[in-house]
């Protein structure tokens, strides 16, 4: 196959950004793409482009939204398509994007993923996320997302000894690493004394879904994210010399039963352990060679989770790791040094593609004037979760020396 | 001043008011917010920290703020009868503000809460400290509420799950517009109170110092680039 | 042919069904059994038809959760849901009602007619005390 590199990463702030039109963020993280690339005049060179949004539809009440994205940045007529995947829509267009490089139909791709969800209230926004679940034996009732982070918590502490106090940690330590990103949402750092052990604790960080509290859950934010990919054998590589290209080694997603309730091992994510062994078979590598990934923490739990369904950590282990601060930027595994999805924030359509930005930032190694560097950051993994893990897309990226 | 006829009948008359003791909050960022009650003498530095917000239209600041800062002037002036207003202070930096009054000793009208720190749940303390103002402290058996912001409303209402006394209206209504209004009461109270209301008491010496003094916030997350002119 | 129950008074259901080749029982109803690949046609035309089994009854509950963070249209405080297991395998999600909720406990999963958060009716599974 094809070598596939990331010549162009572009980002907007997150947070709320309801006063802008959903494409227009979308285009202004397609634009710093570009311009990161260095190929503002030569835009056209691009010849397909893949938008990843999960509710233009429902909430912004906007259709055809790769069309007008193109439009918008006069990139006609480059090919544009949507892709809807839930909160994983940003990962499946990198690797649809992947998949049009590699199958020697195209040479450059561009990818961006946005969401405005800010637009609605909280509550219509929890309600439009919900549409993702089984309509007559989950969301009839009323269950959400984080009702399902809430059973699968407790059900691991029960399981592995998991305090509330290790759930506090994970914020602890990705609002650290937030406070350091100029693009996350949440850029206040807290101090487990203040939402764990003080006597004010418990209404501070009030419960959203028991066990899981206020800093157990990513907030809801509007913002987009965008890459430029080519092919590393086309001729167009001469357009991309002012970034060092990052390749991607490794693309692997899965699927698992839509209704939750229906898995052997409801502390099983099989398809987050699919999608990881065909992303490093693929890659020919092993767990211990990443050098530090971004996994899809939506809950807090889902970190600890889903790093031990990468190989990361045995099942159980995580949180010892955590405590010790091996997932610290500075530990042996850093994990979400972007601050991860509790901290940047987590707009649904861009997480996937903002998740592969940071991997990008880091192997070029230009998180370093942010404080957050990862040293001798050489592979670096993302892990994109939708549904509750019932399609899940993991992406292996690499400096091209490694 | 000397207050002459006029001035005393254009006063309304005022119940005696128990002080609300301060209390101190641990925010999520570690910092320690003050919560405690505004003297008179202090109303020039909240009626500064309002006035910037009274421009802003998202989220309903405008409205919030022109409304707070018109009834905090009117206590001051002695235009508005049983009221008071609380303060959160962070290193004597004013975070946010409530203000509320009474109509009698039994019934609690609630006025505004405006949060200028944004991001750490301060409305949320200081709309709960307010109602602990209101019941456990000035012994209200009930207040009266609506919001501008259809948002902050809805959470009150469905947090505090408030009684919908709109079927009393016009009778029973808000006067904040003359609304038809909802009501926390004390019953609603001492379910809800355990998990929204907190504080330490008493507050040391040394801290409560720190928030002697009340600062204008030097920056609005709401208003990008605010310079204080 | 009519069916004429549809106009008496109905009485809250949550149906699984079963797979008429293999007898695998299935919650919520699949398009294509997982055992044996017999398909399932809801309209009762193609295929042979699946005959539905009631879920009610005593069961365990396997996880639960307490939740403020509810859909617009649902406007109370919190809602508890559960997923339980049945005796004869399946699994369900739905709403509880026990004051006390413990991991393992033995529940009651009684059918009711409810609303959903857009104000449409459907019968949903309720797990209360025994």
């Amino acid at each position: 196959m094809r070598n596939v590199s990331i010549v162009g990463i572009g980002h907007t702030v997150f947070g709320n950004l309801s006063d802008f039109d959903l494409v227009d963020v979308m285009a202004f993280a397609s634009g710093n793409a570009l311009d990161d690339a260095g190929i503002r005049e030569d835009r056209k060179i691009i010849e397909q482009v893949f938008v990843a949004n999960m509710g233009g539809g429902i909430i912004n009440h906007q259709t055809g939204i790769a069309s007008s994205l193109v439009s918008r940045m006069d990139m006609e007529p480059a090919m544009a398509e949507l892709v809807e995947n839930g909160p994983a829509s940003g990962a499946s267009a990198v690797k649809l994007g992947y998949m049009a490089i590699a199958s020697g139909m195209v040479d450059v791709v561009m990818v961006t993923g946005g969401e405005l969800m800010r637009s609605v209230t909280g509550w219509e926004g929890t309600d439009f996320v919900a549409s993702l679940l089984h309509p007559e034996a989950e969301y009839n009732y009323g269950l959400t997302l984080p009702a399902y982070g809430g059973m699968f918590t407790r059900i691991y502490m029960e399981r592995y000894g998991l305090t509330e106090r290790d759930l506090g940690l994970i914020a602890v330590k990705d609002h650290q690493n937030g406070a350091k990103n100029p693009f996350a949402h949440v850029r206040v750092p807290c101090t487990i004394e203040a939402i764990h052990d003080s006597e004010n604790a418990h209404v501070i960080n009030n419960y959203v879904a028991e066990p899981l509290r206020m800093y157990g859950m990513c907030p809801v934010s509007d913002g987009a994210a965008s890459l430029i990919l080519c092919a590393e054998d086309s001729p167009k590589m001469k357009y991309f010399t002012k970034q060092t290209p990052i390749r991607i080694t490794g693309i692997g997603s899965a699927t698992d039963t839509h209704c939750v309730h229906n898995r052997k091992d409801p502390l099983v994510l099989d398809a987050v352990r699919l999608a990881a062994e065909r992303a490093y078979a693929m890659a020919g590598l092993k767990a211990e060679d990443i050098s530090f990934a971004e996994l899809h923490d939506a809950f807090v739990i889902l970190e600890l989770a889903i790093s031990e369904e990468v190989g990361f950590f045995e099942r159980g282990k995580s949180a010892e790791a955590l405590r010790n601060g091996v997932t610290a930027i500075d530990g042996a595994k850093p994990i979400n040094t972007s601050g991860g999805l509790k901290s940047k924030g987590h707009p649904v359509g861009a997480t996937g593609v903002s998740q592969v930005f940071e991997l990008v930032k880091q192997l070029r190694g230009q998180a370093e004037k942010e404080g957050r560097q990862v040293k001798n950051a050489k592979h670096g993994m993302a892990v994109n979760f939708g549904g509750f893990g019932n399609n899940v897309v993991a992406v292996i990226c690499s400096r091209r020396d490694a | 001043m000397a207050i002459d006829k006029m001035e005393q009948s254009l006063r309304p008359p005022q119940l005696d008011l128990k002080p609300f003791p301060a209390k101190i909050i641990t925010l999520a960022n570690g910092e320690e917010m003050v919560v405690r009650e505004v003297k008179r003498e202090e109303v020039g530095v909240l009626l500064g920290t309002i006035q910037p917000l009274m421009g802003v239209q998202k989220d309903f600041y405008d409205i919030v703020a022109s409304r707070m800062y018109a009834e905090i002037l009117g206590w001051f002036e002695y235009r508005v009868a049983n009221e008071f207003v609380l303060v959160g202070a962070i290193n004597g930096e004013i975070a946010g503000i409530v203000n509320s009054r009474l109509i009698d000793g039994k019934t609690g009208m609630s006025y505004h809460t405006m949060t200028i720190k944004r991001g750490l749940r301060i409305g949320a303390q200081l709309f709960a400290a307010k109602m602990e103002h209101h019941i456990d402290i000035l012994g209200n058996d009930e207040v009266h509420i609506v919001a501008e912001s259809p948002n902050g409303f809805k959470r009150w209402m469905i947090e505090y799950a408030l009684e919908d006394r709109s079927s009393r209206y016009p009778a029973l209504h808000h006067e904040l517009g003359g609304v038809p209004t909802f009501t926390l009461t004390r019953e609603l109270w001492e379910r809800v109170k355990a998990d929204k209301c907190t504080g330490t008491r008493p507050v040391s010496p040394e801290k409560l110092a720190t928030a002697d003094k009340l600062k204008m916030p030097s920056e609005y997350p709401q208003i990008p680039g605010f310079k204080r002119g | 042919m009519i069916d004429f129950s549809a106009y008496g008074v109905k009485t809250p259901e949550v149906k699984a069904v079963k797979c008429p080749s293999c007898g695998k029982l299935h919650y919520p109803a699949p398009m294509i059994c997982n055992k044996c690949g017999e398909r399932r046609d809801p309209s009762g035309v193609i295929f042979k038809h699946w005959e539905t089994v009631s879920l009610s009854g005593e069961c365990t509950l396997l996880a639960w959760t307490r939740v403020y963070a509810l859909p617009d249209g649902l406007d109370m405080q919190y809602l508890l849901f559960g997923i339980v297991e049945f005796p004869n395998g399946l699994r369900a999600s739905g709403r509880l009602e026990v004051d006390q909720p413990v991991t393992g406990m033995k529940v009651n999963a009684r059918a009711e007619t409810m609303d959903n958060s857009k104000g449409k009716e459907f019968d949903g599974l309720i797990f209360g005390d025994l």
